[in-house]
């Protein structure tokens, strides 16, 4: 029994040909560390400007979601300790929950900003990027509060930005990159074979994109009868086509390292990025807010077609080329 | 608590012995059967919740409130453990968002606390309220609701104008009906509903009790169909057994992805480790009668006896039978210690929440920004839950089924469930 078993798992484990240690240096570790640096700058803006309809605030905030956005599919290890991502990025948000949180603090001048610490155990609707950008962008929660109040809070969510990027920035680097690096050897209880690092890997790019076709797209899409252009993402500071477009660069990073070892797939996989990207470009209204129009909604679902398309067909194929399935992710669920 | 997991693992060891002969086959009809008489049970504690329903609308009063409430709650606990054979099933998961659909807008369906709010910018109908309206208009088109019947709340109510949080019917849409809308915040204490809710003539409180103890049992009624129609697909000849029997790993495939879509994504992400992040109380699963503790209990316990083969019943008779534990034990013994360690490990974690609410420190307490106890208690459930899908991961692998496709990746074998 056992000898037979032993060939199906010595055939799965040459068909991983994923180089790791490639992917932890070229495609993880930049986009924490870019990360790290554009919210440090978003914080030191902030604390000189914090004029909701200040250029330079808003284009620090811009660069800075850019930069989580880029990164935003590696959900797991450092980013999934504590609070770290959902503190970064708290979304969808059917219930309201953002709008709700800032305006208790707002109307209360809520003592809690004053101090960095406290700031961190507030909910996480009302931190992180989505949070900012209400704090920005809403028509109502911009003016709501003092105005001494609301600048504080503003200084406080960026500050609270810039300190959870840091430190998912420095855990990746002091701890995690080695953690994946090492996959399979003695010691390493978090990835017991090279495989699970692999597989970790995978999942991030298959999790990556279904949040992007289920949420930043599925959910402003709606039904035929019902598109719901309020749900789009980020749509008070036009970032709606922004994310997704960013996202599917980024994953099509991810799926062209995941493939390196076999040119054929590589470039398969990528062209079914750029058709879908393609697809994207032809969108114009940059928040989805024309989705009520026939026409333009249909453009909205093509791409999304051509999202699940990768899914189906080029993101199979990859995990079938590596051996491994996509396993649980987060997601899962209702 | 201690004993309690002493039992359950000596309970498992006992059936590794005769589990050398166990064989796929033999582990699925297991499976099915306690399937089987999970959803057995759930309907007879459900047709219980109905009995003592109609006597509170009969014969309305504080005790004939509370015999219905402790009804609810004792139907909660085989219906919880059913929970994990939610999503490796089409069958259940296609079907449960009419028994247990959560969280809801509850002002769709009786009056409510100002603080609630008004129509929101993703629900224009959170404060319907149709207990109080027997005409409305819905999407354009005026409904009659003079009479308020179970097609009413299933065709019509239920996920109204394509918003989740229109919830209708379920345990929930009861819960609320029983406890009403739990005022407390961070405090403790559950929704507090008067009785005279549900009494006749000038004792009437909130008006309408006519029509409210009509939607009180329209939905349990709906509840109880439901259920015989769940309980039917995993009896002989049902769809749901012929479903997992119809193939070995197909079938041990779909009992992993229960476990562990069950385990992550599900009850540690979206059920604790985001009310916890976001400190709301009204993101405790069971919110009006604050029984998130138990529910939480019994979906890991629900886990961990589908790992195990084995259910008590709620006559306390068990179901048990050949088991994954014991195909996996066959395989690589170290495997299936490291997935009772673990399985057991988040039972003690769920059981301190358990134990610290039934002291008094209640769930929505547990959430309150800065509870540093409150939070210590629900990240070891979450963290509990996180690792123990790790292992189950490994035992996919193990078994050799993880080219059988998973959620994220059911595109595999079905290209058309992802837009489901």
């Amino acid at each position: 029994m056992r000898a037979f078993l032993a060939i199906p798992f010595l055939l799965c484990t040459q068909a991983v040909a994923a180089d790791v240690s490639a992917i932890v240096d070229d495609h993880i570790l930049p986009r924490f560390e870019r990360l790290a640096a554009t919210t440090d700058q978003l914080a030191k803006v902030a604390a000189t400007d914090c004029d909701p309809e200040s250029a330079e605030l808003r284009g620090s905030y811009h660069a800075a979601f850019d930069a989580w956005v880029a990164a935003s599919h590696l959900r797991f290890g450092p980013t999934e300790t504590g609070e770290r991502a959902f503190a970064l990025a708290f979304w969808p948000d059917p219930r309201g929950a953002t709008p709700k949180v800032l305006s208790q603090l707002l109307s209360g001048s809520d003592p809690v900003v004053d101090d960095d610490a406290s700031f961190a155990s507030v909910s996480i609707a009302g931190r992180g990027f989505y949070a900012l950008e209400f704090m920005l962008f809403d028509d109502q929660i911009m003016v709501a509060g003092t105005p001494e109040y609301h600048c504080k809070l503003v200084q406080a969510i960026a500050d609270d930005i810039d300190q959870t990027a840091d430190a998912i920035w420095q855990d990746w680097s002091d701890r995690y990159a080695a953690l994946l690096k090492t996959a399979g050897t003695d010691g390493n209880a978090t990835y017991q074979t090279r495989e699970e690092a692999i597989q970790e890997l995978y999942k991030a790019l298959t999790t990556g994109l279904q949040f992007t076709s289920d949420a930043r797209v599925g959910r402003p899409l709606g039904t035929f009868d019902k598109p719901r252009p309020r749900r789009a993402e980020a749509r008070r500071s036009n970032r709606s086509l922004r994310h997704v477009v960013l996202s599917l660069q980024n994953l099509r990073d991810l799926a062209r390292d995941l493939a390196a070892e076999d040119e054929n797939l590589t470039n398969t996989v990528s062209a079914a990025f750029d058709e879908a990207l393609a697809r994207a470009d032809v969108i114009s209204d940059p928040s989805f807010a024309d989705i009520n129009d026939p026409q333009a909604r249909l453009r909205l679902e093509i791409l999304q077609q051509h999202i699940d398309a990768i899914r189906e067909i080029h993101a199979a194929n990859l995990g079938a080329h590596l051996g491994v399935s996509a396993g649980f992710n987060a997601l899962d669920g209702d | 608590m201690k004993r309690l997991y002493l039992v359950t693992t000596a309970l498992g060891l006992g059936l590794a012995a005769p589990a050398l002969a166990a064989d796929k086959a033999a582990v699925l009809d297991n499976y099915a059967d306690i399937a089987e008489a999970k959803y057995a049970d759930s309907l007879i504690t459900a047709q219980r919740l109905q009995s003592a329903v109609e006597t509170l609308i009969a014969t309305p009063s504080a005790e004939a409130l509370q015999a219905a409430k402790s009804a609810w709650l004792a139907a909660r606990v085989p219906y919880q453990q059913t929970e994990v054979y939610r999503f490796g099933n089409p069958i259940v998961d296609d079907w449960e968002g009419k028994v247990n659909a959560w969280p809801l807008d509850e002002g769709l369906i009786d009056y409510v606390d100002a603080s609630y709010g008004g129509a929101s910018d993703e629900n224009a109908f959170a404060v319907l309220n149709v207990v109080a309206n027997p005409s409305f208009t819905l999407s354009g088109e005026t409904v009659d609701a003079a009479e308020i019947t179970p097609a009413l709340l299933s065709d019509t109510l239920q996920e109204a104008d394509g918003i989740e949080a229109n919830v209708a019917t379920g345990y929930h849409a009861i819960e609320f009906m029983l406890w009403g809308q739990d005022l407390n915040g961070h405090q403790p204490g559950a929704g507090n509903r008067p009785w005279t809710d549900y009494a006749a003539g000038d004792a009437c409180t909130n008006d309408n009790c006519d029509r409210r103890g009509a939607y009180l049992k329209a939905a349990t009624d709906l509840l109880v169909s439901d259920l015989e129609y769940m309980a039917g697909q995993w009896a002989e000849g049902g769809a749901a057994r012929a479903a997992v029997i119809g193939g070995e790993n197909a079938g041990l495939s779909a009992m992993l992805t229960g476990m562990g879509s069950l385990s992550y994504g599900e009850q540690a992400g979206e059920r604790m480790r985001l009310g916890l992040m976001l400190n709301d109380p009204e993101e405790e699963h069971d919110c009006f009668s604050d029984n998130t503790h138990n529910s939480h209990y019994f979906d890991g316990l629900g886990v961990q006896n589908v790992y195990l083969g084995e259910y008590v019943r709620v006559d306390g008779t068990v179901v048990s039978g050949p088991s994954l534990s014991d195909l996996v034990a066959e395989q690589n013994p170290e495997l299936d210690a490291q997935m009772r360690d673990k399985l057991g490990a988040t039972m003690m974690a769920l059981g301190r929440i358990k134990i610290a609410a039934e002291a008094g420190f209640s769930y929505d307490q547990m959430l309150e920004r800065g509870n540093a106890p409150g939070e210590a208690l629900v990240m070891g459930g979450v963290n509990g839950l996180i690792d123990q899908t790790k292992t189950i991961e490994r035992i996919v692998t193990a078994l050799e089924l993880d080219q059988i496709a998973f959620e994220g990746s059911d595109s595999l074998d079905n290209p058309g469930a992802v837009f489901q």
